[in-house]
């Protein structure tokens, strides 16, 4: 399953880009997120309660930064248990643009998915992806706002 | 009671014995909500099992953790592979000569296999502790597709590691199981070298599942004070089950009751043994009270057994007038990760030699390889015999892809080839050697009535509205002749585990002249309480309401196979007319001594013995059954009863001509049958009515395979159709009218002349669905599309022959 979006965010690329790596910021973002630990700049470990249709379930993921070109573009990968309810696995390409005052988000991001989630048809997913992944950017993009604002 | 004033045929009627359209005896319980199924059994403290999933296809199992499924209150046992190791129940054998992990043992090999069991005090408790069981898996690579295992560098099956010899000949590659040949390889070769024609394709039959209404489930109770264990559950083959059960826990087989309840469908779903079966019975045994398992929809698509799964490549030599000199066969067949196809012993490709079909083809040559992949285990009969409905595709795909060949009608080019009536019994290039059949009085009568000449001058002048831009619906013109091979079966080459595949009927007259039945077979919903009746009302004047059939009961039932592959009439059916012939015998010489003649000079009469040329000195069956409890008759014990066990001599040939005329919209890909018509020639027919019901449901079954219904896979080994939202099953607003007809040409070899019917309408539904949306398309140039032909696939077709401007 593939996602691409475009979102516009109110505020300067470095403060954008800043809180993508802020832990608190991504766990105050993240549906559902219960616990973000940094271990290293480059390596977050979380826990997050999901509901896709009739499976709601704990997954404990890891993802891994590729910050190579930072803070123009930036990559990551990651993986999800979800134990019984199956298990995600996938990457993401996000790149800032700078736009006057604003900064362009745009990410394209491969997910697959396995077990019970995956057997629920991929309509149920891929509607799931894209609600969840909006909103997380509506709130990525208010707090960011007013960081920048403040 | 001497009742003259009735005629035979009068008497006959009141028998309704067979021929008669007799309304099903078990109905009155079902449309009650009456049934008693598996679900429906409830014990005293009883406790309810739960399996703990793999979500991946094929993984190393690190570890389990089991501690905080048991920390839930409710929670009994959670069992896994190492407990059940010590018993030597971590893996069963299977049907197919091959073992399979009860649970996992170290890895996994197809999604949803069974990883762990979580024993509970009801059945939420057992399936919330089950998703907190913590399994830590390690990914492996995934083969899905059977081609590429055979090159794969992954071992699947590690437990076999450095076998070369399989359960059926050598093994060519880690991932490979069988190559069973039949024919005459040199020879088909040789012919199809000279020919004037070949035509050769690939055809697939994609991977379905029986998916019957009710789902698989047993209760396994072990009552630890007399040391018996019974065992209610879904099972197509009770007896069998209780000789599996006894030879892997090592029970006496006198300690096992197995019940078969009545069970809500099975197509073939339901004649293996699953992990469900064993770890219910060790926790039984373990927790000394009953435990009851029974599979929710997603378990039952996933993971007990699937059907087909077939990759056909045919080669197909005729010459230019269209007699047809040879055919070969090269079948790759994905049996999953572990080979439990449900076939007899020495069939590891079922029945699939009856490829020939319908057709008087003097060369052939067959070869299947089975192959391992991380997909479920089965290759399970699905309405059919044993790999029939593979074979019958196959081959009526084979003629029609010859037809396009040589441009020629394909109505024609079956009749050409046809087995003439006069060649039977006759002799198989690959093995078999059919009983009976009149294959071109069936072909005549089919196309006469759905007037075939009309229909394809109707479609010419379609193709020219087309083309003109005057409708964007083509019409296809179905054919099918299919000839199955069901009632398995000899016991000189049929076995399962070793034990043949005869079956059985013992029969007791009360006194007063009713009567109590038992059969080694199992009804699923044939209807063989009402059906075996008229069997015997007929063999011995007794009238069909006063008898009761009985099954499903081990304790009580003879020995028998079981029902599936259409074996219950041709096998059971046949066991039941033996018995009850017996029963005549000895009724006879009663007969000959309450009226004190001679019992040569003793005359059959519908349901009496007269005294020849003296017709109103008789005796009638009620009169007799009632003597041999009441009378000391010199020579002769008491009472009235006898059993049989049948081996049949061969097996039996029902054949059939089905057309399917449908419209078909190639703009959006939608169909619609307009015209269904079924002609099926089971032999000797015992109730109309059911034949009929039989018939709509299996054609039923085939519109779902043929147009919709898949167990899909994704490449990382997931089951995309878990659920009945993206498995297809027909409900009223999809299935078509159906025009059912038939011929009779009994079995020679039948006691009654029966063939079995249970499954012809899957067999030859699922090609005249398929040859009517290729048929549509022929005109543009389309020779081969795999099934399911949903709209999205016919979109495609239409799309790949530039139809969309």
């Amino acid at each position: 399953m593939e996602l691409t979006d475009e979102i516009r965010i109110s505020a300067p690329r470095d403060v954008v880009y800043r809180a993508l790596n802020d832990p608190e910021v991504l766990k105050d973002c993240i549906p559902g997120c219960e616990e973000l630990t940094q271990n290293s700049p480059t390596e977050l470990e979380a826990k997050v309660v999901l509901k896709i249709g009739p499976v709601k379930a704990r997954f404990s993921g890891e993802v891994t930064l590729d910050t190579t070109n930072a803070p123009d573009r930036f990559s990551l990968t990651g993986e999800g248990k979800g134990g019984a309810a199956g298990f995600a696995k996938g990457g993401a390409e996000v790149t800032l643009t700078e736009d006057g005052d604003e900064t362009v988000l745009t990410y394209t991001a491969k997910v697959d998915v396995g077990g019970k989630i995956a057997q629920l048809g991929s309509r149920l997913i891929a509607g799931t992806a894209k609600k969840l992944s909006g909103k997380f950017f509506t709130s990525f993009g208010e707090i960011v706002s007013e960081q920048s604002v403040s | 009671m001497n009742d003259q004033t009735l005629t035979p045929e009068e008497r006959a009627t009141n028998l309704k014995g067979m021929g008669c359209a007799r309304k099903r005896v078990e109905d009155v319980r079902f449309t009650q909500g009456k049934g008693n199924y598996v679900d429906d059994i409830k014990l005293d403290g009883m406790l309810f099992g739960a399996f703990v999933r793999s979500p991946y296809a094929h993984a190393r199992v690190v570890s389990v953790n089991k501690e905080a499924a048991l920390a839930v209150p409710g929670v009994v046992a959670v069992l896994t592979a190492e407990d059940l190791a010590p018993l030597g129940l971590h893996w069963m054998p299977t049907l197919a000569g091959d073992k399979q992990m009860v649970l996992a043992d170290g890895k996994v090999l197809f999604q949803g296999q069974e990883v762990a069991y979580v024993v509970a005090e009801d059945r939420y408790i057992a399936a919330d502790a089950a998703e907190l069981v913590e399994v830590d898996y390690e990914e492996l690579p995934v083969l899905t597709d059977p081609f590429e295992a055979l090159k794969s560098d992954v071992v699947l099956r590690e437990d076999l590691a450095g076998q070369t010899e399989g359960a059926h000949g050598p093994r060519k590659h880690h991932n490979h199981i069988f190559t069973w040949e039949q024919g005459d390889k040199d020879a088909t070769e040789a012919v199809l070298g000279e020919a004037d024609v070949v035509a050769e394709e690939m055809v697939y039959y994609h991977r379905t599942h029986p998916c019957p209404l009710e789902t698989c489930g047993c209760v396994a109770s072990m009552d630890k004070v007399t040391g018996k264990l019974t065992l209610y559950g879904t099972f197509q083959a009770p007896h069998a089950i209780r000789t599996v059960v006894s030879l892997i826990s090592g029970l006496a087989e006198h300690n096992i009751r197995v019940i078969s309840p009545d069970i809500g469908g099975g197509f073939g779903n339901k004649v293996g043994a699953y992990a469900g079966y064993v770890c219910s019975v060790v926790a039984s045994i373990v927790t000394g009270q009953p435990v009851k398992w029974v599979e929710n929809r997603m378990e039952n698509l996933m993971a007990t057994a699937f059907a087909r799964d077939y990759w056909m490549q045919g080669k197909i030599a005729a010459t230019k007038e269209g007699k047809i000199t040879g055919l070969w066969c090269h079948t790759t067949a994905d049996h999953g990760g572990f080979d439990a196809c449900a076939d007899p012993s020495k069939f590891p490709a079922g029945f699939m030699n009856i490829c020939t079909g319908s057709y008087d083809i003097p060369t052939a040559y067959l070869a299947v390889d089975g192959v391992y992949t991380n997909k479920a285990p089965g290759g399970v009969a699905y309405r059919c015999s044993f790999r029939v409905t593979e074979a019958a595709y196959f081959i009526e795909r084979m003629i029609e892809v010859l037809a396009i060949k040589l441009n020629m009608d394909a109505a024609e080019l079956r009749r050409i080839n046809f087995i003439k009536a006069d060649q039977f019994p006759y002799q198989s290039a690959l093995g078999w050697e059919y009983d009976s059949g009149d294959y071109h009085t069936a072909w005549d009568k089919a196309l006469k009535a759905v007037d075939y000449d009309g229909l394809r001058a109707e479609q010419a002048q379609r193709i020219e509205e087309f083309k003109a831009g005057k409708t964007r619906k083509l019409l296809g013109i179905g054919l099918t002749h299919f000839t199955e091979i069901v009632g398995a079966g000899p016991v000189k080459n049929c076995d399962i585990l070793g034990m043949g595949m005869f079956d059985s009927c013992e029969i007791r007259i009360h006194p007063t002249g009713s009567a109590i039945a038992r059969i080694g077979a199992i009804s699923q919903g044939q209807g063989h309480a009402t059906t075996f009746a008229q069997i015997i009302a007929s063999e011995i004047g007794l009238p069909a309401d006063d008898i009761t059939l009985e099954e499903g009961d081990t304790d009580t039932a003879p020995y028998g196979l079981g029902t599936y592959g259409s074996r219950s009439t041709p096998v059971a059916g046949a066991a039941t007319a033996v018995a009850s012939r017996k029963i005549r015998a000895k009724a006879q010489m009663i007969a000959a001594y309450l009226l004190e003649v001679h019992d040569g000079d003793l005359e059959w009469d519908v349901d009496r013995f007269a005294v020849k040329g003296a017709p109103e000195r008789f005796k009638t069956m009620k009169e007799i059954a009632f003597a041999a409890y009441n009378q000391a008759i010199p020579g002769l014990e008491p009472g009235l009863e006898a059993v049989s066990y049948y081996d049949p001599p061969n097996m039996t040939y029902p054949f059939g001509a089905y057309i399917c005329v449908m419209e078909i919209d190639v703009d959006t890909g939608e169909w619609d049958v307009r015209k269904f018509y079924a002609l099926d020639d089971c032999g000797t027919r015992i109730n109309p009515m059911i034949i009929e019901g039989q018939v709509h449901g299996g054609v039923t079954e085939a519109l779902a395979i043929a147009m919709g219904q898949e167990i899909a896979y994704d490449e990382m080994g997931n089951v995309k159709t878990g659920t009945l939202m993206d498995f297809f099953i027909p409900t009223a607003w999809e299935t078509p009218n159906y025009t059912t007809d038939h011929t009779v040409t009994p079995s020679p070899h039948h006691p009654i002349g029966a063939k079995g019917v249970g499954e012809s309408p899957n067999v030859g539904g699922v090609p005249a669905f398929s040859n009517a949306v290729h048929d549509a398309f022929r005109p543009f140039g389309l020779v081969q599309s795999h099934m399911p032909h949903d709209h999205w696939r016919i979109w495609k077709i239409a799309n790949g022959l530039g139809m969309h401007g």
